[in-house]
C-alpha cells in the first residue's frame, strides 16, 4: 500500500514537472524550430523537417534590412550604457554616501520614474524631435530609454554601493587621496560585479525596447524589435523570417540574462524582493 | 545606512549629471503633457496648440465610450493576469521548490520568457494561435473537440484572453522564482515541524508556507499589477487592439490618440489620469521599498 502511494506521487510530481516543461517552453521551442524550417515547412506543424539556414540569410539581405537594424539596436543600446553607467555610478555614490535634506524626495522620484507610462513620456518629445529634426536618429532613441533606465541603474547600483563597508575610503581619505581618486580607485573597482550587473540589465532594457522606437523612428534608425514588425507583409506574416529574427532577438538576451540571473529577482523589482 | 557628511559642492556636482538628465526625461515631459492636456491641438492641423480650453478634453474623455472601454479592458487584463500569474507561480514554486538536477535547471530557466521582448512574445504568440498553422491552435483542438473550429484571437473574449496569457507565460515563471527565494528564506525545520504535528499537504501550503511567504506574496501582486496597467508591446503585435476594439488597454489607447489620430490634447489629458490613477499604486509600493531600505 506504501509503496503504491510512494510510487503514485512520484508520478504526480513527475506530471507536474513535465507540464512547468512544456508551460515554460513550449513557445521558445516553437519559435527555434520555426526559424531552421523552409516556408512550406513553417505553415504545418509537422515536427520532422529538414533544418535550413536559408531564412537567416533571407533576412540579412535585400528586401529586408535587418543588418542595418542590428547595428541600431547594438549602437542604441552600447550608447545608452555608456552614457547611463557613469553617470548612474556617480549619482548612486553620492546618495550612497552623503547627507541631504531632499535625499529621501530624491530616492522616491528614482523609483516614481518606473511607473511612469512610456507612452507618456513619448508625447512631449515626439513633438520636440520633430522640431529638432532628431526624428529617426539613434540619438532620440538612445535619450529616451535613458528615462528608464538611469533612474534603475542609479537605484540598482547605490544598493551594491550601500552594501560596502566605508571604512575603506574614510582610510583613503586620512591618507590624502583626493575626491575622485576615492570613488574611482576604491569604490568603483569594489562595486564593478555590481556596475556590471546593472550594466547587464540595463543592455536587457534597450535591446528589447519598442514603444519608443515604434513611435520616434521610421526607416534609418529602426531597431530589431520594430523591425520585427516589417515582416508583416500585405500577403500576410512572414512567420520562418519572423521567427529567425526573434532567435537573433532572443539568444544575446538569454547569455545576458543568464549570466545575472543570480540579481534577477532582486534587479526587476528594484530590490524590494531579495 | 553609512552615511558621511562631506560638506562642499562636490556632493552636488557629482550627482548634478543625473539630475538634468532626469528632469529632462521625466519631470519635463509630465509638466509638459499636463499644460497640453488643457489646450485643443491637433498636430495634423497645426504644429502648435491651438489655444486653451480649459477641461474639455477631460470632459470628453469622461463622454467617450472608447475611453471607457480601455479602461474596462486595462482592468479585466489586469484582473486575469495578476490572479493567473500569481496562481500558476505558486504551482510552478511548488514543484520546483524540492532539491533535485532537473529541477534545478528548470529553475535557471524559468527567467528566459521573462527576459523575452515583449513585441516577440506578442509575435510568437500569434503564430502559434493562428488557425491554420498554430501549434496551440492545433493542441487545443485535439485536447477539446468544440475548440476545433474556434479561431481563438477571434473572439472578443478570446483575444483578452490570450493576451492575458502571453502576459502569464512571461510573468508566472519569474514570479515563482521569488517565491522559491522566499521559500529558502524559510528554515525547514519550520516544515519538519509542521510535518510532525500531522498537517497535510494542503494544510501546509495554506497555513505554513502561504502565509509564511505573504509579505513577499502582496509585494509581487502589487509590482505585477503596476506592470500589467503598462501593458503596451504585445497588445501590437498579438492583436493590434483587435478584434474591434477589445484589446485597448489605456496604454494602446493614448497611442492611438497620439500617434495614429496625433491628438496630442486628448492623448495628453488621458495620460494626465493615468498618471493619476497610477500614483495611487506605486505610492504604496515606494512607502513600502523605502521602509526596507532604511531597515537595511
Amino acid at each position: 500500500m506504501n509503496i503504491i502511494k510512494k510510487l503514485l506521487s512520484k508520478l504526480v510530481s513527475a506530471f507536474g514537472l513535465l507540464v512547468t516543461t512544456i508551460f515554460v517552453f513550449l513557445p521558445i521551442i516553437w519559435l527555434s524550430l520555426t526559424a531552421f524550417k523552409k516556408a512550406k515547412d513553417a505553415y504545418s506543424t509537422s515536427l520532422f523537417f529538414k533544418p535550413t539556414f536559408q531564412n537567416y540569410i533571407d533576412i540579412f539581405s535585400e528586401p529586408n534590412t535587418f543588418s542595418q537594424l542590428l547595428t541600431n539596436s547594438v549602437i542604441v543600446a552600447l550608447l545608452t550604457i555608456l552614457i547611463a553607467i557613469p553617470v548612474a555610478t556617480l549619482a548612486a555614490y553620492a546618495l550612497s554616501r552623503f547627507h541631504y535634506r531632499v535625499k529621501n524626495l530624491l530616492l522616491i522620484w528614482l523609483l516614481s520614474t518606473q511607473f511612469i507610462p512610456p507612452v507618456v513620456i513619448v508625447i512631449p518629445y515626439f513633438v520636440l524631435f520633430r522640431t529638432l529634426h532628431l526624428m529617426d536618429t539613434r540619438i532620440a532613441l538612445v535619450l529616451m530609454n535613458l528615462s528608464f533606465v538611469l533612474p534603475f541603474a542609479t537605484w540598482m547600483i547605490k544598493g551594491f554601493v550601500d552594501g560596502l563597508s566605508i571604512t575603506l575610503e574614510e582610510a583613503a581619505f586620512v591618507e590624502g587621496c583626493s575626491f575622485m581618486q576615492v570613488i574611482t580607485k576604491i569604490t568603483i573597482p569594489l562595486a564593478m560585479p555590481g556596475i556590471i550587473t546593472t550594466a547587464i540589465f540595463t543592455l536587457i532594457q534597450s535591446w528589447n525596447e519598442y514603444l519608443f522606437a515604434l513611435i520616434l523612428t521610421r526607416k534609418d534608425a529602426i531597431t530589431m524589435t520594430v523591425g520585427l514588425n516589417s515582416l508583416v507583409t500585405d500577403r500576410g506574416v512572414i512567420w520562418e523570417q519572423m521567427s529567425a529574427a526573434g532567435i537573433i532577438i532572443m539568444i544575446p538576451i538569454f547569455i545576458f540574462s543568464f549570466l545575472v540571473r543570480k540579481h534577477f529577482t532582486q534587479g526587476l523589482t528594484l530590490g524590494a524582493v531579495k | 545606512m553609512n552615511s558621511v557628511i562631506y560638506r562642499g559642492p562636490k556632493k552636488w556636482i557629482i550627482l548634478a549629471p543625473a539630475l538634468i538628465i532626469l528632469v529632462a526625461m521625466t519631470i519635463y515631459p509630465i509638466f509638459n503633457v499636463l499644460i497640453v492636456s488643457f489646450q485643443d491641438w491637433n498636430l495634423l492641423k497645426s504644429p502648435e496648440p491651438s489655444g486653451l480650453i480649459g477641461f474639455d478634453n477631460y470632459t470628453r474623455a469622461f463622454q467617450d465610450p472608447d475611453f471607457w472601454n480601455s479602461v474596462g479592458v486595462t482592468l479585466i487584463f489586469t484582473i486575469m493576469s495578476v490572479s493567473l500569474s500569481i496562481i500558476i507561480a505558486i504551482a510552478i514554486a511548488l514543484q520546483l521548490y524540492p532539491k533535485g538536477i532537473y529541477r534545478t535547471i528548470l529553475k535557471a530557466c524559468l527567467i528566459f520568457p521573462y527576459a523575452i521582448s515583449p513585441a516577440l512574445k506578442g509575435y510568437t504568440w500569434r503564430f502559434m494561435l493562428n488557425p491554420h498553422y498554430g501549434i496551440i491552435d492545433k493542441i487545443l483542438g485535439t485536447l477539446i473537440p468544440s475548440l476545433q473550429d474556434v479561431v481563438l484571437l477571434g473572439t472578443k473574449s478570446g483575444a483578452l484572453f490570450w493576451l492575458a496569457y502571453t502576459e502569464i507565460w512571461g510573468w508566472a515563471p519569474f514570479i515563482a522564482l521569488v517565491f522559491i527565494g522566499a521559500l529558502d528564506m524559510i528554515h525547514p525545520d519550520v516544515f519538519a515541524a509542521a510535518k510532525i504535528d500531522g498537517v497535510n499537504k494542503y494544510q501546509m501550503l495554506r497555513f505554513v508556507k502561504i502565509p509564511l511567504i505573504l509579505p513577499v506574496l502582496l509585494m509581487v501582486t502589487l509590482l505585477k499589477t503596476i506592470f500589467s496597467v503598462k501593458v503596451f508591446d504585445q497588445i501590437l503585435t498579438l492583436t493590434n487592439g483587435g478584434p474591434g476594439q477589445s484589446t485597448e488597454a489605456i496604454n494602446f489607447f493614448i497611442y492611438k490618440n497620439g500617434f495614429k489620430f496625433f491628438e496630442m490634447g486628448y492623448a495628453s489629458a488621458q495620460s494626465v489620469l493615468l498618471i493619476l490613477f497610477m500614483i495611487v499604486f506605486a505610492g504604496v509600493y515606494i512607502k513600502t521599498v523605502m521602509k526596507g531600505d532604511s531597515n537595511a
